[in-house]
């Protein structure tokens, strides 16, 4: 394995280097850097936006497989759906494989330069949530993996051998690390899942050399420390509020933006009164020390499993007639949200799919409950199912039309409430729910003014998604669905004008990066990853 | 029910494929050998750890969802309670059923005599002749034109070969006489559970169609008409496109065929095993 590799690189060493370092400067430079594609969501701002223009609505009926390449099998069960968005530096593309294997693809020919498979158990607990893993972080030489067992890697870029290691958390307690971490300078940030086990989560830096942990940051206070009031008695050493899906950060308010997702156990709310701070939330945290700047709550006391674990998009736009600095979030109540992202000051918040559970936002950013929404012992039929109106696939941000698209899933649920006691490494649910799927449920992907969450169209789905969407300057936006077909939108319509069957269903984001100037479009359907491009 | 909700012709070919096997679960069943002998305090706590783990996918009733339905008396992957519970702890590798693994120890037997207890269909006596009733199937019913049973007849509708270990003596009778209030479902692992033979109305340059749907997608839909022909039409290219919900293309039987000979029928049909 190692000679084959030794060889394979230095003979496409002779035309150009195959593998480049990536420096904390080139990670600010993402989202400009049409040709790599560095980071999760694609850069800091998590636009998931690639600025190439090559493929536009005139040519991409012309697109066709460059290649493709088909996973590794693994004898963990159950790790059969793939949700990771590939990164490329240089001509080298890293993605993951369920649940937490890494792979090097030389992005010319889809050739495997290296497959990192950590040694996880079968046994491992994941609760709540399949076995899956979302993706990278690459900074400086290494590549930076977490994993379903909770642990933490630091790999070599070149070779994918293991330069440190480190536990996060307990995973027989129901900790685990799906989400691609985030590199910031000389930090790597990650979260957890759990919250269905009833931990009490955290968002945690290391020091991206030693693997040293820097800070941890609960997201659920303890007696006395602020937001300890919206608890009561010991219900917070159970509260949940994971921290599942990469943040974003702002480089120069030098604030890292983390969501985190519902509190426990997820359906039956007697078992924990109060607001339940800081879980459905976003968090603006110090990155160096942790300390949290501000928060905001997007579904206080949730009783229906929407987790605030989407993406945090981060724009700059008039709003209102004032130039400001904004975070954006489709949430999975079905409302689309704009904060003032310096102080956290809610400006907006429009429904943007059809719900059952609110009358409206108020001045203050805190929903108006409809009374009776809550989950029943008998069951309770309210909208959207606990899947939300959009999950953890990705929304995509286009800067220069100010356009936020999001994918999103039209279904509703009998949400149910049941008695339920902590025990540890358990399901800590108390509930349940019978969505209304099949025929009665569809999906779509929606356009909004990314300033007022107005929206511009819809292509409507045959079911509700799980993948998400990213714009590109050529002026489309590709999407993906159940059924498998990848396909391009028309961004200033939602027209569809191109779409490829993979051959089995989508489950994760498309991402975009160059091979010798060529624009390359990349999405995995079921366990094979297709690479689009014209030439 | 012992076949899996797969498509029609998918169900066809594993029931040959395991003939004997299903057999051999028919007899234990009807011996009463089946029913896992349960405690009612273990009902309960499985009955509350299905409800959080289960019915996500396999619906709060056991009616199916993303996972098939669990009220059937046999399930595939579990002819005995042992494998039921390495079902439920282990999950079904390479398929949508996730392994439970906190439920080893006592718990996974828990949850295993619960799903048992919703596939335990009460012997229903039958409500007619079945022999008279066989005979409306062949003449009057004329039911072999829509479905294929032990191999014969056309299928345009569900194979009936072992209609009546799948369904109860209520779903059959409403099948007859009023076939659009419940049909069958195609359960997709990604999808959900779909109409199976969801009537839909299509208009296209070529002209009027109408039929079951076989397939749908946001750019295309397959369907199949009562002559057995399959179509395959882009979206895109539509005059209209009617999915007509709560339709069906089998005729009801309450009019045209007395009450008695509906018992007897129904009765003809819960005796297909
Ligand atoms: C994420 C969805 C999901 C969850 C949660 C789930 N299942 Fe399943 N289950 C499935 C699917 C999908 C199948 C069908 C697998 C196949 O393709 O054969 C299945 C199959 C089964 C089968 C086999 C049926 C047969 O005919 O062989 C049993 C039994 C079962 N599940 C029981 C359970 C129980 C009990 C639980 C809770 C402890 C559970 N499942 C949780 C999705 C789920
Ligand atoms: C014109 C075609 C047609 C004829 C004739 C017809 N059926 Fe059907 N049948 C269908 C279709 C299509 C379905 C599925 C859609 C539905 O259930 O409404 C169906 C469904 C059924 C089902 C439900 C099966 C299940 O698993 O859910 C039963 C039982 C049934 N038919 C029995 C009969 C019997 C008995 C007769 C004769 C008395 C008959 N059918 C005549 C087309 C037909």
């Amino acid at each position: 394995m190692r000679l084959t590799t030794i060889t394979l690189v230095s003979a496409i060493l002779i035309t150009s280097p195959v593998y480049s370092d990536v420096p904390y400067t080139a990670l600010l430079a993402d989202e400009n850097n049409g040709a790599d594609w560095l980071s999760y969501s694609g850069g800091y701002k998590s636009e998931r936006f690639s600025p190439l223009n090559q493929i536009t609505p005139l040519n991409v009926d012309q697109l066709k497989v460059m290649w493709a390449y088909q996973m590794q099998a693994t004898g963990i069960s159950g790790a059969g759906l793939q949700e990771s968005t590939p990164v490329v530096a240089g001509d080298v593309m890293y993605l993951t494989e369920s649940p937490s294997s890494v792979t090097a693809l030389d992005t010319r020919t889809g050739r495997m330069l290296w497959h990192f498979v950590p040694d996880i158990s079968n046994e491992v607990l994941n609760i709540g949530f399949p076995r899956i893993n979302r993706g990278v972080a690459l900074l400086d030489d290494k590549v930076y993996v977490a994993t379903l067992d909770a642990r933490l890697f630091a790999l070599d870029a070149n070779t994918g051998a293991v330069r440190w290691q480190t536990t996060v958390a307990d995973n027989s307690l129901g900790f685990s690390l799906t989400l691609a971490p985030l590199a910031l300078d000389g930090k790597i940030i990650v979260g957890v899942s759990g919250a269905e086990a009833g931990v009490r989560a955290f968002i945690d830096a290391y020091d991206a050399d030693s693997g040293e942990q820097i800070w941890r940051t609960y997201t659920v206070p303890a007696p006395g420390e602020p937001g300890s009031e919206t608890w009561q008695g010991d219900d917070w050493q159970t509260g949940g509020g994971s921290t599942w899906l990469t943040g974003s950060f702002d480089p120069e308010l030098d604030l890292l933006y983390w969501t985190t997702g519902n509190p426990a156990p997820d359906w039956n709310g007697d078992l924990r009164p109060g607001d339940n701070l800081f879980t459905c939330s976003v968090l603006a945290l110090d990155p160096d020390t942790g300390e949290m700047r501000w928060h905001f709550q997007y579904t206080p006391h949730d009783t229906h499993d929407w987790d605030a674990n989407q993406i945090p998009v981060l724009v700059d736009g008039e709003f209102q007639g004032r130039e400001r600095k904004l975070l954006a979030l489709a949430n999975r109540n079905a409302f689309y949200y704009l904060l003032d992202r310096e102080t956290g000051e809610y400006l907006l918040g429009e429904e943007y799919s059809y719900q059952t559970w609110a009358e409206g936002i108020d001045d203050s950013g805190r929903p108006i409950v409809i009374p009776g929404s809550d989950p029943t012992r008998e069951g309770n039929l309210v909208w959207p199912s606990l899947q939300g109106a959009t999950n953890w696939f990705s929304p995509s941000y286009n800067p220069n039309t100010e356009q936020f698209f999001v994918a999103n899933r039209r279904m509703g649920a009998i949400y149910f409430k049941a008695d339920v006691e902590y025990r540890p490494g358990q399901p800590f649910l108390g509930g349940g729910e019978q969505a209304l799927d099949g025929d009665q449920a569809s999906g779509a992907v929606l356009a909004l003014d990314g300033m007022t969450g107005a929206q511009q169209w819809e292509f409507e789905l045959q079911t509700p998604p799980w993948s998400g969407v990213m714009a590109t300057g050529g002026g489309l936006v590709f999407g993906s669905s159940n059924e498998g077909q990848f396909f391009a939108l028309d961004a200033s319509d939602g027209s569809p004008l191109w779409n490829f069957n993979t051959g089995a269903h989508i489950r994760t984001n498309p991402m975009g990066f160059a091979v010798d100037d060529n624009q390359r479009v990349a999405i995995i359907g079921g366990q094979t990853l297709f690479v689009f491009g014209l030439e | 029910m012992c076949i899996p909700l797969l498509t029609q012709s998918d169900s066809s070919s594993l029931k040959r494929r395991k003939r004997g096997k299903f057999d051999l679960w028919i007899s234990l069943c009807l011996l009463g050998i089946w029913a896992a002998p349960a405690q009612a305090q273990n009902l309960e706590s499985g009955e509350q750890l299905y409800r959080t783990l289960c019915a996500r996918c396999h619906g709060m009733l056991g009616e199916g969802g993303e996972g098939p339905s669990l009220k059937r008396a046999q399930l595939l992957h579990a002819p005995d309670d042992d494998s039921l519970v390495s079902v439920i702890v282990g999950g079904i590798p390479g398929t949508g059923m996730p392994g439970s693994r906190q439920l080893r120890g006592g718990d996974g037997v828990d949850v295993a005599a619960y799903v048992r207890s919703l596939g335990q269909l009460p012997p229903e006596t039958m409500p007619g002749d079945p022999n008279a009733g066989e005979r409306i199937y062949r003449n009057e019913g004329n039911c072999a034109s829509c479905h294929i049973l032990d191999g014969e007849g056309t299928g345009i509708g569900p194979e009936l070969s072992q209609v009546g270990q799948r369904r109860n003596l209520a779903y059959l009778r409403r099948a007859l006489t009023d076939p659009a209030a419940e049909q069958p479902r195609l359960v997709d692992r990604y999808r959900g559970s779909l109409n199976a033979f969801l009537t839909v109305r299509i208009v296209s340059e070529y002209g009027s169609f109408e039929g079951m749907r076989v397939n749908e997608d946001a750019f295309s839909v397959q369907m199949r008409d009562l002559a057995g022909t399959i179509y395959s039409f882009d979206k895109a290219d539509l005059i209209s496109y009617e999915k007509a919900l709560g339709h069906s293309l089998m005729p009801g039987y309450a009019a045209t065929l007395s009450t008695q000979q509906v018992d007897d029928v129904v009765s003809y049909l819960m005796s297909l095993r």
